[in-house]
């Protein structure tokens, strides 16, 4: 029995001791090169990065390497709060806008960017303002905007011998045609919530109830969340039901692409970081805007998406602070735009051309027209997941357009 | 001497030696118990007693947490539909995992079975899926849009509903598919115990005359008692947590409506990730609701664990 | 049993085809064979060789933890089943309370302790928290089957002068060895396709796990399932292998155990 003892104390301590001294090992100093770590929702972007961040090494900063490190979308906000809660985070940080990236900031957790070198005039105030707190101090650079625009199958139409539909009621009347043939009009489904709100919803609401002005009528009062542009824009969600596929309750956004891409679906309802997935083969295809109801101006929803910005605890805060102030000047925003993932505009207030022809027609649809973020985003964060379910209740057929925009206002009633 | 020692048990000095002896066999297995979970959960649940997200923004408020999930109409109606909707998937899943599993044991183990390594490989493999992979085999399967065609090929399209997008359909679906992947460890379970029945009980019941299903009723059923007793125990614990399979299937919100929300689901929305796509959770909450559930468990396991390994034959 | 032997199969068939399909073909027909055999899924993965090092980090991972686990639990099962006392009850019920708790919420907590031992961002910090969560359950279940075990057979080793752990040793781990492997099998699956404690505590590259690895492949809004579902059958053979040697020890140790004396 004493020697099974002994045994067995001494494999206790082994394997006590094995991790210690393995974990010591992992060091790996490389004292001519900074190293930083760049944490990241956007795991499709991979390839693009390093190429980005490799020209940045090359051209700009041979002393510094940035890596770039994402985690899965649906993971980001709770690994990166964990992460910064117990000081494993990066050095460079994507930051959501609004609220979310506020409550960051006022934890301590983003650096005051205010003071980088060319970020109060490289961007205009619209496009600073979803990274600004209340007093004026920005949290993180701006660095990508994303459109919503509705892809059509190009040979379709032609086949139908439809036109791009200019106002709303021509949108449906465009629908009504192609489901008449047998062909399903629309891709959009309900399963996974978020898209048929940002995308659709959020997308046409600029259609109906105005740009960023009318927004800050409805968030202070002015305005009431169930006065008739709304319900008219609920009740066009209600309409266009008919066109989503049959069973739309259970097509995810995954399905909706593939729908689209395989040509059972003629249009899509999406945002503009879809414009790199169809490519060009055996799918002739292109964009077009949301069109407004007759009589009212069309507008985008062009939304701020993505901000980088510096971790207060990181070791090497010159450096990230000289990545953030290259990413404000005009050729750093350049180098920047031509790596970045198809369907991501960049905000820097300068004329900056795209390589990719979808993008830059994406982009073109802006000219001329109001632009806003996504209506719930600046101030009504609250209430994205009543809305959501109401809009999907409508286009159920368990709510009346006129319920769905009463609830909501009763909501914000009950906060104030 | 030491087998006198053991019955008297009144003995005080020996008793005492005894004690301590056992306590260092359990001495690693505690190590490592309360370093990596004990303490650190310990620690969490203390949180369910602050409020506030960070190190410097917390602030101890006592039992607010619980009175807040109680009584806001908007916090308590999830917790009570989450609440609701579990003990749902718990049932399901414990008759089907009980009963199937037993079923499937007694023919894997019946004397004439052929085959049965293969059956019981068969029985195990969804278990070894990770639940992604689960989650979107069975989305692509339950979608009426990419299986609606090949059912109406074979004449079962009445079939091809959004199983997945109402409300009265989800929740169970998930649950079934949820069943589908662990079916294969009760059934080990069951196979385990069903063979650790001596031989000798088989026999003699079978010598006075029992048919089969006699056999299972009176003598199998009641001997594998604490096997059953353990399969329900595990089921209950691990479906109060559960939370992959719907997170795979629908998303962290029980959609559609809701209707597929889990507390496991609920805690994750509240305590760990936020609502999508604001990010901003709530710990305090988070933590109340973990040691609501811890007691409910608790009150749940406790009889169970007395009532069914109790019958020491 | 047939039916149910179809139902486990379907999904089956179609992970495997799928995983031969390009991305979008899948949805053409996604039941049907593929038109095209495209094996770029499966090659990409052998020729990434990064894969090949999650595989066998997630060998590491679980097979270490999976040994220390079964040793420290028999041990204190073998204890819990023989110490009567009240002290016993408590403690017993103290370590299988840790299956009733979410682990997650630890989460904080665990990410300071490793990066007070400095084991973060390697593999061998998963190692201590799968040895524990393992714990509750293994204690649960092996306790019960220790108990079930005829106290004759101690006596008569006791009689002999065996010390207490050479009993443990010589004849309570050889008949608890379909309890081992439940044990081993409950947790394996657990620990292989885990992807929670992996994200937040490796980062990286040459110390992922397999499904870390494989997580990279979801976008934010687009993902390559057909890429996806091939790595993810590779994955499965390896857990099915693990799972078919340790049944096999299952069935030994039942046939061992059924003929007592």
């Amino acid at each position: 029995m004493k020697k099974g003892r002994i045994c067995f104390v001494l494999i206790l301590s082994l394997v006590l001791l094995f991790p210690i001294i393995a974990g010591g090992t992992e060091e790996n100093v490389n004292d001519e090169k900074v190293v930083l770590t760049l944490e990241s929702w956007r795991a499709d972007d991979v390839a693009q990065w390093n190429n980005l961040l490799a020209e940045y090494t090359n051209e700009v900063a041979p002393n510094v390497e940035i890596q770039f490190k994402p985690t899965n979308p649906p993971d980001y906000n709770a690994t990166l709060r964990l992460k910064l809660d117990s000081g494993t985070a990066g050095d460079l940080l994507y930051a959501r806008s609004y609220a979310t990236g506020q409550e960051l900031f006022n934890a301590g957790y983003f650096y005051d960017c205010s003071d980088i070198p060319g970020i109060q005039d490289a961007f205009i105030e619209s496009s600073k303002a979803p990274w600004q707190m209340a007093d004026g101090k920005m949290f993180a650079v701006p660095f990508a905007a994303v459109s919503h625009v509705v892809y059509y199958n190009k040979d379709i139409f032609a086949k139908e011998g439809l036109d791009i539909p200019t106002t709303w009621e021509d949108f449906l009347s465009v629908c009504s045609k192609l489901k008449a043939d047998g062909i399903t009009p629309l891709a959009n489904g309900t399963s996974d919530e978020w898209d048929i709100f940002e995308c659709f919803f959020c997308g046409i609401l600029p259609n109906f109830i105005g740009g960023a002005d009318s927004r800050v009528q409805y968030e202070n009062g002015t305005k009431k969340l169930n006065d008739e542009n709304f319900v008219a824009a609920y009740q066009a969600m209600a309409d266009i039901a008919q066109y989503c596929p049959n069973g739309f309750s259970a097509v995810t956004y995954n399905d909706s692409q593939a729908l689209f891409a395989t040509g059972k679906a003629a249009m899509f309802m999406d945002g503009s970081w879809t414009l790199g997935v169809y490519g060009d083969e055996g799918l002739n295809w292109g964009v077009f805007a949301m069109p407004a109801p007759k009589g009212k101006n069309t507008a985008i929803c062009f939304h701020p998406d993505t901000a980088i910005t510096m971790n207060p605890a990181t070791e090497h805060p010159e450096e990230a602070k000289a990545f953030l102030a290259w990413l404000c000047t005009k050729e750093g925003a350049t180098v920047a735009s031509n790596n970045m993932a198809v369907g991501f505009f960049p905000m820097l207030n300068e004329e900056i051309t795209l390589s990719n022809d979808h993008a830059n027609e994406c982009l073109a649809l802006n000219a001329g027209k109001e632009t806003d973020a996504r209506f719930v985003w600046p101030a009504l964060m609250d209430l994205y997941s009543p809305m959501d379910q109401a809009v999907i209740k409508v286009m159920k057929g368990q709510q009346t357009a006129k319920q769905a925009a009463d609830s909501i206002q009763a909501l914000l009633k009950a906060e104030n | 001497m030491k087998i006198k020692s053991k019955k008297q048990k009144k003995s005080y000095s020996c008793v005492e030696e005894k004690k301590y002896y056992w306590l260092r066999y359990i001495i690693p297995a505690l190590l490592f118990y309360v370093v990596f979970m004990a303490y650190p959960l310990l620690d969490s649940l203390r949180l369910s007693l602050y409020t506030g997200n960070t190190i410097n923004s917390r602030t101890f408020v006592g039992l607010k947490n619980f009175i807040v999930l109680f009584t806001d109409p908007q916090k308590s109606t999830r917790y009570w539909s989450a609440f609701g909707n579990t003990w749902i998937f718990f049932l399901i899943n414990m008759v089907m995992q009980n009963c199937l599993g037993i079923l499937f044991a007694v023919i894997l183990t019946n004397r004439t079975m052929k085959g049965r390594q293969f059956y019981q490989t068969i029985i195990f493999i969804p278990t070894t899926f990770a639940v992604l992979v689960t989650g979107y085999l069975w989305k692509l399967l339950l979608n009426p849009i990419w299986s609606g065609p090949t059912l109406e090929k074979i004449g079962l399209g009445f079939l091809a509903q959004p199983y997945l997008g109402q409300s009265s359909t989800a929740l169970i679906s998930c649950t079934l598919v949820s069943c589908w992947q662990w079916m294969g460890i009760p059934t080990m379970m069951f196979v385990a115990a069903l063979r650790n029945v001596p031989e000798d009980c088989i026999e003699a019941a079978e010598i006075e005359g029992a048919n089969s299903r006699q056999l299972f009723a009176r003598v199998k059923l009641p001997l594998i008692k604490p096997t059953v007793g353990m399969v329900s125990i595990l089921t209950f614990v691990n479906n109060f947590n559960a939370f992959d399979i719907i997170f795979a299937m629908e998303n962290a919100n029980g959609a559609p409506e809701y209707s597929t929300d889990l507390i496991g689901t609920l805690f994750y929305r509240v305590g760990i990730a936020g609502q999508h796509p604001i990010g901003i959770p709530d710990t305090g909450l988070g933590a109340a609701i973990a040691t609501i559930t811890f007691f409910v468990l608790a009150l749940g396991v406790v009889p169970t664990l007395k009532a069914t390994q109790g019958g020491d034959n | 049993m047939i039916i149910w032997c179809f139902i486990v199969i379907l999904p089956l068939w179609v992970l495997v085809i799928d995983s031969f399909k390009t991305k979008l073909s899948i949805y053409t027909n996604p039941f049907g064979l593929p038109a095209k055999w495209n094996f770029n899924n499966y090659f990409s993965v052998f020729r990434d060789s990064q894969f090949l090092i999650y595989f066998k980090n997630s060998f590491i991972v679980v097979i270490l933890s999976l040994l220390i686990m079964l040793f420290v639990t028999s041990l204190a099962s073998y204890s819990f089943a023989n110490w009567k006392g009240k002290g016993s009850k408590i403690l017993f019920f103290f370590m299988i309370a840790g299956m009733m708790l979410p682990i997650k919420i630890a989460s904080i907590k665990i990410l300071e302790i490793m990066k007070i031992l400095g084991l973060i961002n390697t593999i061998w910090s998963l190692v201590p928290i799968y040895v524990a969560m393992g714990i509750p359950i293994g204690i649960f279940i092996l306790t019960e089957f220790i108990r079930e075990i005829p106290y004759s057979l101690t006596e008569a080793a006791l009689l002999d002068g065996a010390g207490r752990f050479k009993i443990y040793h010589m004849i309570i781990m050889p008949l608890i060895k379909p309890a081992l492997a439940t044990v081993a099998i409950y947790n394996l699956v657990p620990f292989w396709n885990d992807l929670w404690f992996p994200l937040i505590l490796i980062n990286n590259e040459k110390s992922k796990t397999l499904l870390l690895g494989v997580n990279k492949l979801f976008g934010q809004y687009q993902t390559d399932w057909s890429k996806v579902m091939a790595v993810l059958t590779l994955s499965a053979i390896p857990v099915l292998t693990l799972y078919l040697s340790m049944s096999k020890q299952f069935i030994s140790g039942i046939t061992a155990g059924s003929v007592k004396g």
